[in-house]
């Protein structure tokens, strides 16, 4: 069973304004990370899975159930944590997420019990019963959360989670999830625009760009596509880069730092033995990785 | 922490066991359970109930008036004897200015909050058509306003026939109105909760939504009066029916079989009383329309 599946999925607002464009995609159940500048289309995309929005052209489905004709369906076995505020103020943590839990086809009595279940889960005690409105950023989160793992779904779509979050906030909502992933066997997908910060829980990783897709598989060869070794040296030695590169070696170099692609073991090989010979004089290495943007950059350059 | 204390101490031969997390194996309701679970959420909201304590004081106070006259008068019948009870069509014409203040202050509360705070993203996100969620705070709305228009309309029927010496007798010479009363307050809490709903269904905030609906019941007949005042003859006549006030009241004499005094607006007018019922359910309809034509754009 596929967990989301697209076929030529085209959503464009005006014929200018494309925010998908021709995304095939197939995604096995596990905890998806989906990554993309801001606008680049992770919202169209979530709003499309949970029949909020027509595609253009094209198709999807979620678990086999088609965007168009299932959404009920669908909306019955998927949870949905949007980015931006959804919560009533006057209502308490406890109420309001047993109320959603019954809005997704709960019983009364199911519905409480299991709001009680993932606000402790979530790690809001004391405070469910108190006004919502009195909650802080992080808890708020957490019911926003809570609210969409009550009815018990197959599948968590969540918008950026991690916005709006302190550092702490930020760890704690991402244990939060690899344990919703891990623990509790639901598939998440996970939208970010930081990498870095999603790339710690997740196990697939789709990116996107200008509602292109640029990569979906394992997270694992991603972070080999995109590593980068940083090597510093004390004074400029221009020879280094230039042996470098006749070795057969993607170098970028600037004074006194080069920035390396790394293919496999045998890359620190040969900058050793290039160095050794040459004498360069090497301050530091230390791995790093292009960001998005400059991903999507060097991509859109090679493909164009 | 309270769940898992309750949960080991239910364990078998009180062994300590780590519930996890439980997967629901339960039914799962169909989408007219969440229609009704969003109805029945609704009308608590348009009392306040379940909310903070400032969401209560507007309902509490219209509770309060409406309800008061009618106990006071039951009251008083009862114990004096004397049969002179509030009528049902004034009580409808006092009823009618009280119920849209709390349109005006409610509707906003049922709709604008969803849309102010997102909620309404999450709501639409359930197996709910963004139709059948604005049917469900209509038919919210309208059932609010019938427990403050039926309600104390109830307690004057109720009264009537348990003061009589014989409750029987006065059941069976009584029983005739209570279609009217159904029918006539329920005509007059759509008339009114349709056109608020669909006002502030264009809103970005509660007090936009508030004033813009209490404009609508005090300049529409402000409006009406001037153009009446400068019209003529049969147009004249007419006119009246561009009065939602007006219309309300021709509406409660014709229903309650009540002769308009000569030289009330109504009985100057003297229309049909078909004619009041055929502009309020033409403004129902239409104000349905436009809600729902707001809606309908929310779903896929």
């Amino acid at each position: 069973m596929s967990l989301i599946s697209t076929r030529d999925l085209t959503k464009s607002f005006t014929p200018d304004v494309v925010a998908l464009d021709n995304l095939t995609l197939d995604v096995d159940p596990g905890i998806i990370g989906f990554v993309g500048a801001n606008g680049a289309g992770k919202t169209t995309f979530i709003r499309i899975l949970l029949g909020l929005l027509p595609p253009t052209s094209g198709s999807a489905s979620v678990l086999d159930m088609d965007v168009r004709g299932d959404q009920m369906a669908i909306r019955r076995v998927v949870g949905y944590m949007p980015e931006h505020d959804c919560l009533p103020i006057d209502v308490s943590g406890a109420d309001f997420v047993a109320h959603m839990g019954r809005m997704s086809g709960l019983p009364f009595q199911a519905a409480r019990e299991r709001a009680a279940e993932m606000l402790r889960h979530v790690g809001l005690h004391e405070e469910r019963y108190r006004l919502i409105g009195g909650y802080s950023t992080g808890m708020k989160q957490r019911v926003k959360l809570a609210q969409a793992l009550v009815h018990d779904p197959k599948l968590l779509l969540l918008d950026e989670p991690t916005n709006g979050l302190d550092p702490a906030g930020r760890e704690d909502m991402l244990s939060l999830i690899a344990r919703t992933g891990t623990e509790f066997g639901i598939s998440v997908l996970v939208t970010s625009h930081l990498l870095g910060e999603i790339e710690r829980v997740c196990e697939q990783l789709i990116a996107i760009d200008g509602g292109k897709l640029r990569y979906n598989g394992p997270l694992a060869t991603f972070t080999e596509l995109t590593e980068r070794l940083v090597v510093e040296l004390d004074d400029d030695s221009p020879e280094l880069a230039t042996t470098l590169r006749s070795r057969g070696l993607d170098v970028d170099a600037n004074a006194t730092l080069l920035r390396i692609t790394v293919r496999d073991d045998s890359t620190y090989d040969l900058i050793r033995d290039a160095a050794a010979e040459l004498g360069a004089p090497i301050a530091r290495m230390h791995l790093t990785r292009h960001r998005l943007e400059e991903l999507f950059r060097d991509q859109v350059a090679a493909n164009g | 922490m309270g769940e898992t204390q309750i949960a080991s101490a239910k364990g078998p031969g009180g062994a300590l066991y780590d519930l996890g997390y439980q997967r629901y194996t339960g039914v799962r309701l169909q989408r007219a359970n969440s229609v009704r679970t969003l109805f029945a959420f609704s009308l608590r909201t348009a009392f306040g109930l379940g909310r903070g304590a400032r969401s209560k004081l507007i309902p509490s106070i219209i509770l309060g008036i409406v309800f008061i006259p009618a106990i006071v008068s039951v009251g008083a019948a009862s114990t004096t004897g004397f049969q002179a009870l509030i009528s049902y069509s004034n009580h409808l014409q006092f009823t009618s200015f009280l119920i849209a203040l709390f349109a005006a202050a409610q509707a906003p509360e049922l709709i604008v909050t969803d849309r102010q705070y997102g909620v309404l993203t999450l709501y639409l996100a359930r197996p709910l058509t963004g139709v059948l969620y604005a049917l469900a705070k209509l038919g919210a709305l309208i059932a609010a306003m019938m427990v403050l228009t039926f309600g104390p309309q109830l307690l004057l029927f109720l009264g009537k026939i348990f003061i009589a010496t014989s409750p029987w007798a006065a059941f069976k010479d009584e029983w005739t109105v209570l279609g009217p009363l159904i029918a006539g307050t329920l005509t007059v809490s759509a008339f009114i909760g349709t056109v608020a709903l669909a006002i502030s269904s264009f809103a970005g905030r509660r007090a936009y939504a508030s004033a813009s609906v209490i404009g609508f019941f005090l300049l529409v007949p402000a409006a009406a009066t001037v153009i009446r005042s400068l019209a003529t003859g049969e147009t004249k006549r007419y006119l009246i029916l561009a009065h939602p006030i007006q219309v309300i009241i021709g509406f409660g004499n014709w229903i309650f079989h009540i002769e308009a005094k000569r030289r009330t607006q109504v009985g100057r007018a003297d229309l049909p009383g078909s004619y009041y019922l055929a502009v309020m359910l033409a403004v129902i309809i239409v104000a349905t329309a436009v809600l729902l034509l707001r809606y309908r754009r929310s779903e896929a």
